[in-house]
């Protein structure tokens, strides 16, 4: 049995609305950035699944940019959420709200 | 063996497009070198560091003018489709060069009032100026992600900068987060367009479906098909989540307000043009088959974000976040003038004269901003200018002219970019959109001239005191007067700048 290209765009979509409603529902910054990477992985999978289908290299190698724009977003997000804990002891977007008062 | 290797160099050689980005290249190394400066540097002359940024970057300005006038203006494209260089991409180098050099400026005034490190503020300047040279140069998606992601994750970084204030960490946090959203929302655009055009089932379908020139090929003839047009508003929606407009424009305030001034300088002129020139080359390339479906999508967006702007900035005391929904609005204009060059095509020009007197008005009030500001730069609110004119006239009036060009009042430049633009929407027959347009600006001039009154002409409740601090050194004096100077040219003779051919 083979799976077909529908099969894989439908779990890429719903990946990406996934991620989705967890930025735009979740508080905690630690677990929106969980969903921020599940976004980017829909995507992977889906540049990887048309890839595949459409017989071109192009959405691989793309692939590879996006992992590793991925680490460095996380690297420089884990620090500023570092350094925000280590004066506001909080990690929870809604007690974060010193700028919109 | 010998005579293999000749030949590959010489093969090499033929090929080598290297001087094509020399501009980029120098920045970058320009950046690394500064690194290596504060290293082997003794103490006492760190300050050596910023006129290195400073001097460098000129130096790199006179390359590429260099490079313009040798005879590589023309079009070209270079490392097989990756980049096109055409006349805009020429001028927006030396815009982001230009405003790169201000931003630096500022940063050394900030950074005198802060204990923070130094010398990384200036390398990540100068890596993003040369990451939005290459973004308004990028020709695949592939290198527009990657320039982007450049430029926004520096950014992040700059955002946060001052490390020590909770305002600055959590406009980087916000920015952070939506500005990762958007990116995701643009790259799943980018991968329903690249799966559309790489399909062998459809007519036109291409291999190398990431290139600007193939995908404008298939969209023409595919324009009906769902997959392009969701991936095509995919698109756009993460580029207007960079420019502020409408519906993406959360953000803005918070960011703008927490940010180290000259960061917010920096996002307010660079990064908004970059993300013009980037939609207008979208528009009029790959997505011209789509324009039909596009342009009253555009056009709701713009009129929302033009009043949405101007009416949010009207209520605002915090002149950091005024300078932002302010920002909105003028994002709107542009975008009208975006909409304009799909049928008039000097309209390109008029949006890029535009983003100059933006430029040139826009850090003439971020530097008398730097200069007044106290240690805490996040608090910086309308009531500090009172009397401001009375106790520092020169500041005052380097205000009064800034102001009055972002207003778009006669004598000064923004009343010409603005002029241009109406011009050309008139002239694109967006008679509804001018008309917004107008209301806009009317209200702008409300809250524009509300700060100038504050400086002016607020009761001397207090005794003036005419004291020294704050008023700048003469070369911060002499930067100011240059850009009220070239604000007050480009007014009276818009031919100074030739931009419009």
């Amino acid at each position: 049995m083979t799976v077909g290209l529908n099969a894989f765009i439908l779990v890429a979509g719903l990946l990406f609305a996934i991620g989705l409603l967890g930025v735009i529902l979740r508080k905690n910054t630690l677990v929106l950035y969980m969903s921020l990477e599940l976004m980017l992985n829909a995507v992977n999978l889906a540049l990887v699944a048309f890839s595949r289908y459409n017989g071109s290299m192009d959405g691989n190698l793309f692939v590879f940019f996006i992992i590793t724009v991925a680490a460095a977003e996380v690297a420089i997000g884990l620090a500023i959420i570092v350094a925000l804990f280590r004066l506001r002891q909080t990690v929870m977007v809604d007690q974060l709200t010193a700028l919109s008062r | 063996m010998n005579e293999l290797l000749i030949e590959f160099l010489r093969g090499f050689t033929a090929t080598n497009e290297w001087a094509a980005i020399l501009p980029e290249i120098a920045l970058g190394v320009l950046a690394l070198s500064l690194l290596i400066a504060e290293m082997v540097l003794p103490n006492k002359h760190q300050s050596l560091v910023p006129r290195l940024a400073i001097w460098g970057q000129l130096g790199v300005l006179l390359l590429a003018a260099g490079a313009v006038s040798a005879g590589l203006s023309s079009e070209r494209v270079a490392f097989s489709g990756m980049i096109l260089q055409t006349d805009i991409t020429h001028m927006m180098r030396a815009f982001f060069l230009l405003s790169s050099i201000l931003v630096c400026y500022l940063g050394q005034i900030y950074l005198s009032k802060q204990n923070l490190p130094r010398t990384e503020f200036y390398a990540l300047v100068l890596i993003i100026s040369a990451a939005l040279m290459l973004l308004v140069q990028s020709h695949n998606f592939v290198m527009f992600f990657v320039a982007l992601e450049t430029v926004t994750v520096a950014f992040y970084v700059l955002v946060a900068y001052c490390r020590t204030s909770q305002f600055s960490l959590e406009a980087g946090l916000k920015y952070l987060i939506l500005g990762a959203m958007s990116s995701a929302i643009l790259l799943f655009g980018i991968v329903l367009l690249y799966g559309a055009a790489g399909n062998p089932g459809l007519v036109a379908s291409s291999t190398d479906a990431l290139n600007y020139s193939e995908l404008t090929n298939f969209v023409l003839l595919n324009a009906d098909n769902a997959i392009v047009r969701v991936g095509a508003l995919l698109v756009i929606a993460g580029i207007f989540f960079k420019i502020g407009a409408f519906p993406f424009q959360i953000w803005v305030p918070d960011v703008y307000q927490g940010a180290p001034t000259p960061v917010t300088a920096y996002l307010a002129v660079a990064s908004k043009a970059a993300g013009f020139i980037v939609l207008m080359q979208l528009l009029r390339g790959p997505f011209i088959g789509l324009s039909d479906f596009l342009v009253p999508v555009l056009s709701v967006i713009a009129a929302a974000t033009i009043l949405f702007g101007n009416v949010a900035a009207v209520t605002q005391r915090n002149v950091k976040r005024l300078m932002g929904l302010s920002g909105i609005a003028h994002a709107g204009y542009l975008l009208v003038g975006v909409i304009a060059s799909l049928s008039v095509s000097w309209a390109v020009y008029a949006v890029i004269f535009y983003l100059v007197t933006y430029l040139l008005a826009s850090f003439a009030v971020f530097g008398v901003m730097g200069l007044v500001a106290g240690s805490d730069d996040a608090y910086q609110e309308l009531d500090q200018y009172e009397n401001f004119a009375r106790k520092h006239p020169f500041l005052g009036g380097v205000l009064a002219c800034g102001l009055g060009s972002l207003a778009g009042i006669p004598p000064l430049g923004g009343f010409i970019g603005k002029l241009f633009l109406f011009v050309a929407a008139f002239q694109a027959g967006l008679y509804g959109l001018l008309g917004v347009s107008i209301i806009g600006v009317v209200i702008s001039i409300y809250y524009y001239f509300g700060w100038i009154r504050e400086s002016y002409f607020s009761e001397p409740s207090r005794e003036v005191q005419t004291d020294a601090s704050g008023a700048g050194s003469p070369s911060d004096r002499f930067l100011l007067g240059t850009l009220v100077f070239a604000t007050v040219i480009i007014g009276v003779l818009p031919a100074a700048l030739p931009i419009i051919p």
